[in-house]
């Protein structure tokens, strides 16, 4: 379910979307906004690379195999003013998300290499 | 859409992660050295001690050129946790092939990041190791000279006394 005024709001450029969650990008606020888990929330440059961070080093397939594990996860970021509280699946969901989005940003860099840095 | 990564850091987090991990190497290095110069100290072989407390000061240096240098780039330096470190040696030539064998493995591990960085095309990188490689040449020499001297002088009688004494005078000078 995505946030209605994000989707229609020309501030913000969609970086990348999944059937369960959006990653927009504000270029006047230099930050990007996460639509996920029913919220909304703002991340700069470096929550975004420590949420990541985060999100990869959860050994998911270590989870399922560990009878004892919860089945939740807190991802608490420091310094930054979300925190979110998954399920196993949704992180699954939320790796997708961040990796998809990561994907596009660094195509977005080829893009902006070729076309306006570069003079060959 | 603006490139706000690009804007905000030269490095590429993998090229990041790999400074960091350098970083951490350099640390363990640093504090190898001290244990070598502990053990050193403790059985009675001075020159060598200040030799090794002298690789650890530059061990520690290598290890704070990484850190600024991933934070001017705009990275995110992460201050290391550095764990197990040997405190016993059985023999005083195991100090010296340990300290070789880290030397090798500090060069093996640059060499790795530069071949990343022609991967990333991170020729800027690759231009701040050179200085790296030009000083891993000097360590390793100086490592594998150390140890020459077992064979030179040979451990019997005053042997080691003679070793320790020829520590200090190792020294690195080529111009090429």
């Amino acid at each position: 379910m995505q946030v209605k005024e994000v989707v229609d709001n020309p501030k913000f450029t969609e970086v990348f979307t999944t059937a369960r969650g959006a990653i927009y990008q504000s270029d006047s606020e230099t930050c990007w906004y996460i639509d996920f888990a029913g919220k909304l929330a703002r991340f700069d440059y470096r929550c975004l690379l420590k949420l990541k961070r985060a999100i990869d080093s959860i050994d998911i397939e270590q989870k399922l195999m560990d009878a004892k594990s919860p089945d939740m996860e807190i991802i608490f970021i420091c310094a930054c003013d979300d925190t979110y509280v998954l399920t196993l699946t949704q992180i699954i969901h939320f790796k997708e998300l961040l990796q998809g989005t990561f994907v596009m940003l660094d195509l977005n860099q080829i893009i902006n290499n070729r076309l306006y840095r570069t003079a060959v | 859409m603006k490139d706000i990564i690009r804007v905000k850091s030269l490095l590429s987090t993998e090229i990041e992660e790999v400074l960091n991990q350098q970083i951490k190497k350099e640390a363990q290095s640093a504090s190898i050295y001290l244990a070598m110069a502990s053990w050193c100290d403790r059985n009675g072989f001075d020159n060598s001690a200040d030799y090794f407390y002298k690789q650890s000061e530059e061990e520690r240096e290598h290890q704070l050129k990484f850190f600024k240098y991933v934070l001017d780039m705009g990275g995110t330096a992460i201050s290391p946790e550095v764990t197990n470190i040997k405190i016993e040696y059985n023999s005083f030539r195991e100090v010296f092939e340990d300290a070789l064998e880290q030397e090798v493995s500090v060069t093996e591990s640059i060499k790795a990041i530069a071949s990343r960085c022609y991967k990333e095309q991170d020729f800027v990188t690759l231009e701040f190791l050179n200085w790296f490689f030009k000083e891993q040449r000097e360590e390793e020499y100086k490592a594998r000279r150390a140890l020459e001297l077992f064979e030179v002088i040979g451990e019997e009688g005053t042997g080691r006394w003679e070793i320790d004494r020829h520590i200090p005078k190792i020294s690195y000078s080529s111009e090429a």
